[in-house]
This record gives structure tokens, C-alpha cells and sequence, in this order.
């Protein structure tokens, strides 16, 4: 099984949209693919300034 | 838009975690469970990851709880968030310790299980309100 290895792009991957934990927005980018932990990414909120993290 | 990170990195570790349906079953909250085994998961339910403010039966982490009635020895099915987790060791000597807790447990065991593969889906919803609250998008 092959899948996109999202550490080697940038921008939000495609057909995943990550939706901003405070103001609920999914106008968000993801800034970089490593997060404080291996399992997380970061990403930012267009809308309320804010970056958050996802799993993945 | 701030983008920072390199186009052509080749030196990421590998870190997808596709969502998709997971089997039905899942996520296993203890639900249903009865005297020593229902403790073991209520023991559980306290052990929060190491970097999130959630339990591990809240996000989906505990495959299977079993008590033998005979011999009081436990057995925790538990998976992790991706294989190569470093919080591996923190994280099953965690829950071995918490099943100890349980009354009517002797002793207990973690064994790791990576099928049916882990994905956000299994988590469950009040570990998606935490996980909000402390900024992680799910």
C-alpha cells in the first residue's frame, strides 16, 4: 500500500481539509508537516491568525 | 501565506494517518463491560497520552481488555498512533501499571497490536472536544 508521504509536500494536502479547532474555519493552510510531535503537523487558520495542529 | 517548509525534503519520517472507516467495533470504550474487566477500563480511561490531555481509551487506543477469571492475570490490547511512536515504552508501562490498579487484577501484560490500523476516526467524541480544547485540529 502507497500513500502520499505528506512530509515531503507543502500546502494542505490534497482532499484533506484541516479545520481550525477554535473558530471552526476550514480557510486554513498547513504551514509545515512536522509538529512538536512526530505524529502531528502544523497548520494555520487564514481567519483567525491562529496555528494548531493535526494529527497526520 | 506562510509556508516555510522545503519542496523537495527528502528526510521526513514517514507520517500519514489517512482517515477513513474504521471497523465497526472500534473505537472500544468499555462499553458493555462487566466486574474486574469494567474496572480495568475505568483504570484506563485515567492514563492520558504524554502529549495530549486525553486518555488512551479515548483515542482509540485499547483494542481489547481480558481478565482470566482463574489466574486474576490481565491483558490489554493496545495500539499506537503509528508504529514507531517514542512514547511506545512511556505509554504500555502506563497502562500495565493502571490495569494493576483494577481490583480482582494479580498482574497484568500490554501487547501491541497494529491491525486493524489506527486512524483519527477511532477517536472518540469526548476525546475530540479535549483534543480541540488543547488546539488540535480533528
Amino acid at each position: 500500500m502507497t500513500r502520499d508521504d505528506p512530509s515531503t509536500t507543502v500546502g494542505t494536502a490534497a482532499g484533506t481539509t484541516a479545520e481550525c479547532p477554535y473558530c471552526g474555519s476550514e480557510n486554513t493552510v498547513r504551514d509545515h508537516p512536522k509538529g512538536p510531535g512526530l505524529c502531528r503537523s502544523m497548520h494555520y487558520c487564514e481567519d483567525c491568525q491562529q496555528p494548531f495542529e493535526k494529527f497526520g | 501565506m506562510p509556508v516555510n517548509a522545503p519542496t523537495d525534503s527528502d528526510a521526513c519520517a514517514y507520517t500519514d494517518y489517512p482517515s477513513g472507516e474504521s471497523p465497526e467495533e472500534y473505537p472500544k470504550t468499555g462499553d458493555g463491560a462487566t466486574g474486574v474487566e469494567a474496572d480495568v477500563w475505568a483504570a484506563l480511561a485515567e492514563v492520558e497520552d504524554p502529549e495530549m490531555p486525553v486518555s488512551v481509551v479515548d483515542l482509540g487506543l485499547v483494542y481489547g481488555v481480558e481478565v482470566d477469571e482463574e489466574t486474576d492475570h490481565c491483558v490489554v490490547e493496545l495500539t499506537l498512533t503509528y508504529s514507531g511512536c517514542p512514547a511506545r515504552d512511556m505509554l504500555m508501562n502506563d497502562v500495565r501499571c493502571a490495569a494493576e490498579t483494577a481490583d480482582g487484577v494479580r498482574d497484568a501484560e500490554v501487547c501491541l497490536r497494529y491491525s486493524p490500523q489506527w486512524t483519527v476516526d477511532m477517536v472518540t467524541e469526548r476525546g475530540r472536544e479535549n483534543l480541540r480544547e488543547f488546539g488540535l485540529s480533528v
